[in-house]
């Protein structure tokens, strides 16, 4: 940064072209991200159309087998799942939060912190646990007469939707949080002056200012658990599987790097496209994913 | 009135309710496998029959759960110097200088925090076998460094972002040289935002799994890889040990932000 001198510039001449400043800072990290983060990641994505032989035929192969679909399916329908019982939760929660008054809120927040931030395989573990068949939540529905039977809820894509959900729901509540705190209490008390009662001021009023903020948390949701490998394939089992176990397989166990960069290309296309229209629509929010 | 919680009626009562059993339902995971990890009993059954220190004993006993605690520390606390120090060198050409194309760079060294981890790890997995990096100690720090990076990145840059340059021209004019303005007069302005990027790059490099999945070898093994491989197998209360270790350590690093955070504001 030999350029920065800019406390003498008051006096000093102004630069006729205008000089590129402060690159030097961030070469060492292009560097880092070029040689360990783009050519790894654009390698795979090449090995895909290279291997075993050049050509589309790995993404035939993806196509056109109805395990593969399967998976895709799968994946799908647990994120799209997993996305809306969040939402459906952590609305009314995230709304609680914003209005609620003093020392019961802070706590809150300390729990949904401590969640997110206590470790995914300690958190998955509990989970293998509690819905074992002989498990907590078995036990319990039973005493409850709820059920008579212990239900199967894992290994199973229940199991996953469970553990996930649970995972997803700091995510979504938080960001809710933040855009229903900035909602103007004025507009529903206008809305009441004019006679709406307290669930059109729900329906009309509440829910569309919130909309953007459930719009943008839910996408975030959805493409976090499309890529998620962890909590899958632990609650998952192996009938089960999602996208990024079966990356994860064709590398580790079938060393297939053709099949293994198309599952990865497609799941990453998937993924920076939906992050693309959440940055294009509703501006840039952004924990990552495990 | 739907935004004033005494007007809410018995609404007021649903929302509480929801909003008590959302938490119930995120703590009890973590009470639960503390609880057991105390538990006598080898099936997991919840009341636990007894309570015991033996699975702590087994933890402590085995020299490789030891062993992987100590490698993860290790890789943590590298990664940790590394992402601060990169970071910041990053965050002052991000933020105070002027190039062609700064903010699709900055939005580049961000990309590792949204790309899904696996495709990383695969990724990095096929490159390191064929540099001769795969199970070993650096294969690991370079992993978890793109992972952790851009926490740091972004931490400092916001933190100097909110910093008045005007300060640091100031010590300047006073005599200091450029570099000791920033070493005396901006650095521990912006601690915070590399107290944060400490944090986040540790918790990031220390709970990592899935790239570690791939980078460990039988010889070399994080805790949460080695957690991993344990649960694969069966469910012991041991690993309901070192998830409660886990959670502990979570714990005391929140409650460090929280009262950094407090004496910093001061």
């Amino acid at each position: 940064m030999s350029t920065y001198s800019d406390a003498s510039g008051a006096i000093m001449p102004l630069p006729k072209a205008r000089r590129a400043t402060g690159f030097g800072g961030v070469v060492p990290a292009l560097a880092f991200v070029a040689i360990f983060f783009i050519a790894p990641v654009a390698v795979l994505l090449l090995r895909s159309v290279l291997e075993p032989v050049p050509g589309f035929g790995n993404y035939a192969q993806l196509i056109g087998s109805a395990t593969y679909l399967k998976i895709f399916a799968n994946t799908f329908i647990v994120s799209g799942l997993v996305t809306v019982i969040s939402l459906l939760i952590g609305f009314p929660v995230a709304w609680a939060l914003a209005i609620m008054p003093g020392r019961l809120t802070s706590v809150i927040f300390a729990i949904l912190l401590l969640s997110m931030w206590t470790n995914l395989l300690a958190r998955t573990y509990a989970w293998m646990v509690l819905l074992q068949r002989t498990g907590l939540i078995n036990k319990m529905l039973i005493g409850m007469g709820l059920i008579d039977k212990p239900l199967a809820l894992v290994n199973n894509l229940t199991g996953v939707t469970i553990g996930m959900t649970y995972i997803m729901l700091p995510f979504i509540i938080l960001p809710l949080y933040g855009v229903i705190k900035k909602i103007d209490p004025s507009t529903l008390q206008a809305a009441a002056l004019c006679g709406a009662n307290r669930w059109q001021c729900l329906t009309r009023v509440l829910l569309p200012l919130a909309m953007p903020g459930m719009a943008a948390g839910a996408l975030m949701v959805f493409v976090m658990s499309l890529g998620y490998f962890v909590t899958p394939s632990l609650l998952g089992g192996t009938a089960n599987m999602m996208l990024a176990e079966l990356i994860a397989q064709f590398v580790q166990s079938l060393v297939n790097w053709g099949m293994g960069g198309a599952a990865a290309l497609v799941l990453l296309v998937v993924t920076l496209s939906l992050y693309t229209v959440q940055l294009r629509f509703f501006g840039n929010q952004n924990p990552g994913g495990r | 009135m739907l935004l004033n919680f005494d007007r809410l009626g018995w609404w007021k009562y649903a929302l509480l309710g929801i909003t008590l059993l959302t938490a119930a339902f995120l703590l009890m995971p973590i009470v639960f496998i503390a609880a057991l990890s105390f538990g006598s009993s080898q099936w997991l059954i919840f009341p636990p029959p007894g309570w015991t220190l033996q699975w702590y004993g087994e933890l402590f006993a085995d020299p490789r759960w030891l062993e992987s605690a100590l490698t993860s520390l290790k890789i943590a606390v590298i990664v940790t110097v590394l992402s601060v120090l990169l970071g910041l060198v990053t965050s002052f050409g991000l933020v105070r200088g002027s190039f062609m194309f700064r903010d699709a760079l900055k939005a580049l060294f961000l990309t590792p925090m949204i790309l899904p981890v696996v495709v990383l790890a695969v990724a990095l997995y096929a490159f390191f076998l064929r540099i001769g990096l795969g199970g070993t100690l650096t294969g690991f720090v370079i992993s978890h460094l793109v992972l952790a990076l851009p926490f740091s990145i972004l931490s400092i840059s916001s933190a100097l972002e909110g910093f008045d340059k005007s300060i640091e021209d100031a010590a300047v004019l006073c005599g200091a040289s450029p570099l000791e303005a920033k070493i005396r007069v901006t650095l521990p302005a912006i601690s915070h935002g590399l107290f944060s990027a400490a944090v986040f790059s540790f918790l990031t490099s220390w709970d990592e799994v899935v790239v570690a999945i791939f980078m460990s070898s039988p010889t070399l093994q994080t805790l949460p890889v080695k957690v991993w491989a344990t649960l694969r197998q069966d469910l012991t209360p041991v690993v309901a040990a070192a998830s409660t270790l886990l959670i502990l350590l979570t714990i005391i690093l929140m409650a460090l932000v929280a009262v950094v955070r407090k004496v910093l504001k001061q």
